[in-house]
């Protein structure tokens, strides 16, 4: 039991087939209520976290991205423009695209972008996202400008219309439960790879790891996952607008994840819940919720380095072995031979 | 990268011809030429800032040189990232200390065996030198919580794991304790005989030096100084007077 959780608060095997499990279980949701209050949290909180499963994904790298939005709105806007201007309303169809298309973009982006480390990474994904903001107000005619693509046909599953609210819900949740997916086979399949670019690059590329590769290969998967997150998003509100990409909505999905604790698949999901829940309460209080929610993100980061994930691990090793310790022998337990016991 | 031209092992001439570098105005070295045959060691010595870091960075292609070529076997590897020139079997060791840290012993060894397509043959190689450093008690060990000595004889290993055919050890005696010392002569006489590497070292020590090197090149202010046996070179007033400064006879 100890070593199932330790594994899974420190990204061991377990943390990853809990992350899906958790998300699996979300489709439990629009069984056992039909409160629009319920589904709407629901639904930000499986597209907070799916968005912030890419930046932990780019966060094992040690990479901060600030390219989500970007990755979001070419996912959701490819959605859109499917629906509103091909007629394509197959979920299925929709989902490979808003996959498949954000992370063509991210190819060369990657090669660009992937040079560069720390701080400049950081100012250039988030230049980034400001210039995709420019192309998506300044292009009205593929855009749709500042009105947005409004009015988009609800998608179907084998013909089946996903239109209501529980039926919007289940494409969130399954879009999430992909998401999930994704990040779990490629953390886990490339822990490894990803430890070490995280901890030493240098010395990774050293003994001959082709970081390059790696990188490229985390940055398009993460954009993949950004645009399922775009794409649940846009079918969310039926609507693709620039404003719900904005440079600055990054700084929510870095903070789910920081929050949670970026050790562990775990992390974005218990971040991005919490926040979006808090964001919920806090939202109750008006003018102060912008407030609670920085006084709360302040108190997590002082008191929780680690993230909450990553701190509750650390509280449970602690007490785990001042048990274990404690049923030695107080000499045992400091770590010093016992006068008593014969020199071997 | 080709099958044919994934490194199997073994050691290889590595050949460095007139090689210089540059940043800017600043002349690094200039005009450095030396071969290390499969199973020689040549010992790389001068005052701080001569460029003998540099040389390494250079060689294993962390830096591109400004001019001059290195081959390994006939091959051109001028310039080539650092992964080609390790997976290709230019392997370098680094001055402090370095792991990854948040990894167990046995975590950053099966990296290094993975990283450069290795397997059991490998394991097989580096069992050895794992039990002379007695570093079998702490495979489980995060390695930032060794002593510093074994945390360098690990990255001495891990050097080992890529099977490298010429290695580049960048200081591996400094900040070790004179027992500690010896640990470096058994490694590079394990990889001079059983894997049948070159091997290039910088370093100050020169006991260690006179011990493990038959040939020394020294270097000062990025100009080769003086070459050839460790006895000879060192006994050479230029070279004293490089490592001590010159004294100045009239005012003495």
């Amino acid at each position: 039991m100890i070593q199932f959780a330790r594994s899974a608060a420190r990204g061991g095997s377990y943390s990853e087939t809990i992350g899906v499990l958790v998300i699996a279980a979300v489709f439990v949701v629009p069984w056992i209520t039909e409160n629009p209050m319920v589904y709407s949290l629901a639904n930000q909180m499986l597209i907070a976290i799916t968005a912030a499963f890419s930046v932990y994904i780019m966060l094992r790298m040690n990479l901060m991205t600030f390219a989500v939005p970007t990755f979001m709105a070419i996912g959701g806007y490819t959605v859109a423009m499917l629906g509103l201007r091909h007629g394509v309303t197959d979920v299925l169809l929709l989902g490979l695209a808003s996959f498949v298309v954000p992370a063509l973009f991210a190819l060369p982006l990657g090669a660009l972008v992937l040079r560069l480390t720390g701080v400049y990474f950081v100012l250039v994904t988030f230049v980034l996202t400001e210039i995709t903001q420019l192309v998506l107000f300044e292009t009205p005619g593929l855009t749709g400008g500042s009105n947005g693509l409004v009015g988009m046909p609800a998608v179907t599953f084998f013909g089946i219309e996903l239109g209501d609210n529980r039926a919007v819900l289940q494409v969130t949740i399954g879009l999430a439960l992909v998401g999930a997916i994704v990040t779990a086979v490629v953390t886990r399949g490339l822990r490894q790879h990803f430890a070490a670019i995280e901890e030493n690059e240098l010395l990774a590329q050293s003994l001959g790891l082709v970081v390059w590769h790696y990188k490229a290969f985390g940055f398009v998967i993460a954009a993949g996952v950004s645009g399922l997150a775009g794409f649940a998003l846009v079918n969310m509100l039926l609507t693709a607008h620039p404003t719900s990409f904005s440079a600055l909505s990054s700084v929510n999905y870095i903070a789910y994840t920081i929050i949670g604790g970026k050790s562990s698949m775990l992390g974005p999901i218990v971040g991005g819940a919490l926040l979006i829940w808090a964001g919920d309460i806090f939202a109750l209080r008006g003018e102060y919720s912008q407030f609670l929610f920085g006084f709360l993100i302040v108190v997590v980061v002082l008191l929780a380095r680690d993230g909450i994930v990553g701190t509750i691990y650390r509280l449970g090793v602690r007490a785990v072995s001042r048990r274990t310790s404690s049923r030695k022998s107080p000499s045992a337990a400091l770590g010093v031979p016992n006068a008593m016991e014969p020199l071997k | 990268m080709t099958a044919e031209s994934i490194n199997h092992g073994g050691g290889a001439l590595l050949e460095v011809a007139s090689i210089s570098k540059r940043f800017g105005g600043l002349h690094v070295f200039n005009d450095v030429s030396f071969a290390i045959p499969p199973g020689e060691v040549l010992g790389v010595i001068g005052p701080n800032g001569a460029g003998k870091t540099t040389l390494i960075n250079v060689i294993c292609g962390m830096l591109p040189p400004t001019s001059g070529n290195v081959r390994l076997d006939g091959k051109d590897m001028t310039g080539k990232p650092l992964h080609v020139t390790s997976r290709m079997g230019i392997v370098r060791s680094f001055q402090q200390t370095n792991t990854f840290r948040t990894a167990t012993v046995r975590e950053n060894i099966s990296r290094a065996v993975r990283f450069s397509g290795g397997g059991e043959q490998v394991s097989k190689t580096i069992a050895p030198l794992i039990d002379q450093f007695e570093l079998e008690p702490q495979l489980d060990e995060q390695s930032d919580k060794l002593p510093y000595g074994l945390q360098k004889m690990l990255g001495l290993i891990l050097a080992c794991a890529v099977r490298p055919k010429v290695l580049l050890l960048d200081e591996p005696a400094a900040g070790l304790e004179r027992r500690e010392r010896l640990r470096v002569d058994a490694f590079v006489s394990h990889a001079r005989t059983e894997l049948g590497c070159g091997v290039l070292i910088v370093e100050h020590d020169m006991d260690l030096v006179r011990r493990l090197c038959p040939k020394i090149m020294v270097l000062d202010s990025g100009r080769v100084l003086a070459e050839g046996p460790p006895a000879e070179v060192l006994a050479r007033k230029d070279v004293i007077d490089a490592y001590l400064g010159a004294v100045d006879e009239e005012a003495a």
